[in-house]
């Protein structure tokens, strides 16, 4: 008896052993890549670091973005854009999915390829079309609108337009995999539910609302998340099509760290700004887990 | 189990304690730039023939052979080596485009190059930070002599040499005669004139031409989308406010005049009008070049002897261009921003390297054959002013005829780097309607001066 416990013992150690080996790589590239980076970022951000100091100020850095007019303004254009993108694509990828889904398998599979197609692209590629097609003298966009009779418009150059144009383009490459997420849980749905709804001749906005949303809670929860950390950092898109301007009005935080950090030299300034942006993720992320979390299963 | 588990997360715990007190470590290294023992002494005679591996990054200063880039550079380091064996050169090619942002990363890092071949507006930079070995040893007192003042201001740091000139030019304007040819108007250009000097009023007759006669060509370009080619447009608002944008002393700015902001309110006119491209605060300095190589644009701003040569291969349609000061507002002769290039070596601490970096820039710049061949590579004058009649070509003699109308670059201003951020910002303020071009100019000055006092304060420490 007593050997049997010992051989069971020696089992379990051996498992536990083992699990442990298999997490030990990505658990030293989690730490290099990732928390090392993280720690030293908070680190760095205590200190005045550029090109050739690294004094150490205390909370200098982060008090002086208080005061830092541009930074505020890159704050403010952050929220703004997940303020504005994010509701449009989870509306826009719901609306895409629930009528995708109606369709046949061919048809369901061309327009799940259609729309996943600028979610695998490059960024960078397809922030280069974007740009012709906001050129003012050539671009795409105002040969149509000149169609139409009206005057050309420097979309990225007008400080009332350059933002929408930016989530316009966010939007557009922010889609496709929320669509591919909601296909997916939208079958998940038992088909009896939405029978019965039937049955007691409840209308497709009902359905809707009463059962496909709640069920969609879970997949809700994560595109949510996701799409808002990843509009935070949005970063390719404004480098490229408008470098923050016109006068800041599309500079965002990760563009202000882009520019504090490599354009100017400021490390220091830019680490805060980078974990100011952490913490401001940080906190609208536990807002969604708290209103958005659920229980759902199927 | 639980011992284990407890053992192997102070293993974690120690790994990540560990991990900061390393960071810590380095930082040690990274407060004081670069150990400096002997890079005082005259490093090229401390190691005579001591074999080194010394690193070379190089923006495309020199133009490509075959299309290739870097090709040029590989045969310099060759031919290099005939003479010197015992010295590795590892070339890596950078771009204008991600280069600057790579070298600030490289500088941070401990990792910075050996050489580097760049314009004064980062070097010195650099020079001011203490993060380059001075030259001064391998300058002899003939080239000393045969350099403008103006080249050395651009090239020390107090007395210290931190940048071996190599080539120059004057920035100015460029235009497609091949338009004006077709339109009949050749003689509204001033290439009558030896100096091709001109006025505002006869650059707007010039662009109203254009407008009118070919309707398919835009008139003149303006940019304020990013710093890069910033040079073209404040020479351009400069000369049409006949105004500086530094100070002589470069201790304030001085492009805020009223002269200065009508020349501004005038772009966005020309802009409303259609005489200048529109658009003009989401365009690039690269945006507005390449609508002049397409042939669709009759002026450009950033132009320059070096440039022209570059855009040979750049053409997509073939078309004589033809350099020109900028037009001052009252015709009087127009101040050009220098372009200069040369070698600096980055102090990384170690003294054979310094003194086999110093071999190759010698040789890069003063070797009998080489030397010269280097120059015509970059399609620029030499820094040298008795290195004249490189070029059989018109347009080199006039490039040569023009650096009479050179005046010093802001560049070598204390926060330079940080000016330059607050410049396009202001641009497109006026260009949006946002401000009149005086308001913009004067918020531009107030930022601007408050960073030159904050940087000169910081190079006094």
């Amino acid at each position: 008896m007593e050997a049997a416990v010992s051989k069971s013992r020696k089992f379990v150690i051996r498992d536990w052993l083992m699990s442990y080996i298999f997490l030990l790589p990505a658990f030293g590239f989690f730490l290099v890549f990732v928390a090392y980076p993280m720690l030293r970022g908070i680190y760095i951000s205590f200190f005045d670091y550029s090109l050739r100091n690294f004094d150490f100020i205390g909370f200098d850095n982060y008090v002086s973005l208080f005061h830092n007019e541009t930074f505020l303004k890159s704050m403010r254009n952050t929220i703004l854009l997940v303020v504005i993108a994010v509701p449009i694509v989870i509306v826009f990828s719901i609306f895409v999915a629930v009528n995708i889904y109606k369709m046949k398998e061919f048809s369901r599979s061309f327009f799940r390829g259609v729309f996943y197609l600028p979610a695998v692209s490059s960024v960078v590629s397809i922030t280069v079309v974007w740009g012709w097609i906001y050129h003012p003298n050539y671009g795409i966009l105002n040969y149509l609108t000149g169609m139409l009779g009206f005057e050309p418009i420097s979309w990225l150059g007008d400080t009332r337009t350059a933002l929408l144009a930016i989530i316009a383009v966010l939007i557009t490459t922010s889609v496709g995999q929320p669509i591919i997420l909601y296909v997916a849980s939208l079958g998940n749905i038992p088909t009896s539910y939405i029978e019965a709804a039937e049955i007691d001749r409840a209308t497709p906005w009902q359905i809707f609302l009463k059962i496909v949303w709640p069920m969609l809670m879970p997949t809700n929860l994560y595109v949510i998340v996701i799409t808002t950390i990843n509009t935070f950092q949005c970063f390719a898109l404004i480098q490229l099509l408008t470098s923050g301007g016109p006068v800041y009005s599309t500079s965002t935080v990760m563009y202000g760290v882009y520019e504090q950090a490599f354009l100017l030299g400021h490390f220091g300034l830019a680490s805060a700004m980078g974990i100011l942006l952490a913490i401001v993720i940080g906190i609208i992320s536990t807002i969604q887990f708290k209103y958005f979390g659920s229980d759902v299963e199927y | 189990m639980r011992a284990m588990k407890k053992g192997l997360m102070t293993v974690v715990g120690v790994a990540l304690v560990g991990s900061q007190l390393v960071a810590c470590s380095n930082n040690a290294n990274q407060s004081t730039p670069a150990a400096t023992p002997d890079a005082s002494k005259p490093a090229a005679t401390q190691a005579a023939a001591k074999p080194a591996e010394i690193t070379w990054w190089n923006f495309p200063n020199f133009q490509t052979l075959d299309g290739e880039v870097g090709k040029y550079e590989k045969q310099i380091i060759a031919a290099f080596n005939q003479k010197h064996p015992e010295i590795k050169v590892n070339l890596e090619m950078i771009t204008f485009d991600g280069g600057p942002q790579k070298l600030n990363v490289a500088i941070a890092s401990n990792t910075a190059p050996d050489v580097i071949y760049d314009a004064p507006g980062r070097i010195i930079d650099w020079g001011k930070k203490k993060l380059l070995a001075p030259l001064n040893d391998i300058v002899t007192s003939e080239v000393k002599n045969d350099i403008a003042p103006a080249f050395w201001k651009q090239s020390m740091v107090g007395d210290q040499i931190v940048m071996y000139p190599l080539n120059t030019g004057p920035f100015m304007m460029a235009v497609n005669k091949t338009v004006f040819e077709k339109i009949g108007a050749l003689d509204l250009l001033p290439l009558s004139r030896p100096d091709r000097t001109w006025t505002v009023a006869e650059y707007e007759k010039a662009l109203q031409a254009v407008k009118e006669k070919a309707p398919e060509i835009i008139p003149t370009g303006f940019f304020a989308k990013s710093t890069a080619g910033d040079q073209g447009t404040r020479a351009y608002l400069a000369n049409m406010g006949v105004s500086r944008f530094l100070s002589e002393d470069n201790s304030k700015v001085a492009i805020n005049t009223d002269n200065a902001g009508k020349a501004l309110d005038w772009v966005v006119k020309a802009t409303k009008d259609k005489i200048s491209v529109a658009g003009a605060a989401s365009l690039a300095a690269a945006d507005v070049n390449d609508l002049f190589l397409q042939g669709k644009l009759a002026f450009t701003l950033n132009y320059s002897p070096v440039l022209k040569a570059q855009n040979v291969s750049n053409k997509k349609v073939q078309f004589e261009d033809v350099l020109l000061p900028f037009p001052t507002l009252d015709g009087s002769k127009p101040k050009l921003e220098p372009f200069l290039g040369g070698l600096a070596i980055f102090n990384n601490g170690n003294a054979d390297k310094i003194a086999a970096s110093k071999k190759f820039i010698d040789f890069v710049v003063n070797d009998p054959e080489w030397g010269k061949k280097n120059v015509i590579q970059t399609g620029g004058l030499s820094a040298r002013t008795s290195v004249t009649g490189l070029y059989n070509d018109p347009e080199y003699k006039y490039a040569d005829l023009a650096r009479q109308f050179i005046t010093d670059p802001p560049t070598i201003a204390d926060g330079y780097a940080e000016i330059r951020t607050f410049w396009f910002p202001e641009l497109q303020r006026a260009l949006t309607g946002g401000a009149t071009g005086k308001e913009a100019l004067d918020a531009f000055a107030a930022k601007a001066n408050e960073a030159i006092t904050k940087a000169k304060a910081q190079v006094a420490k």
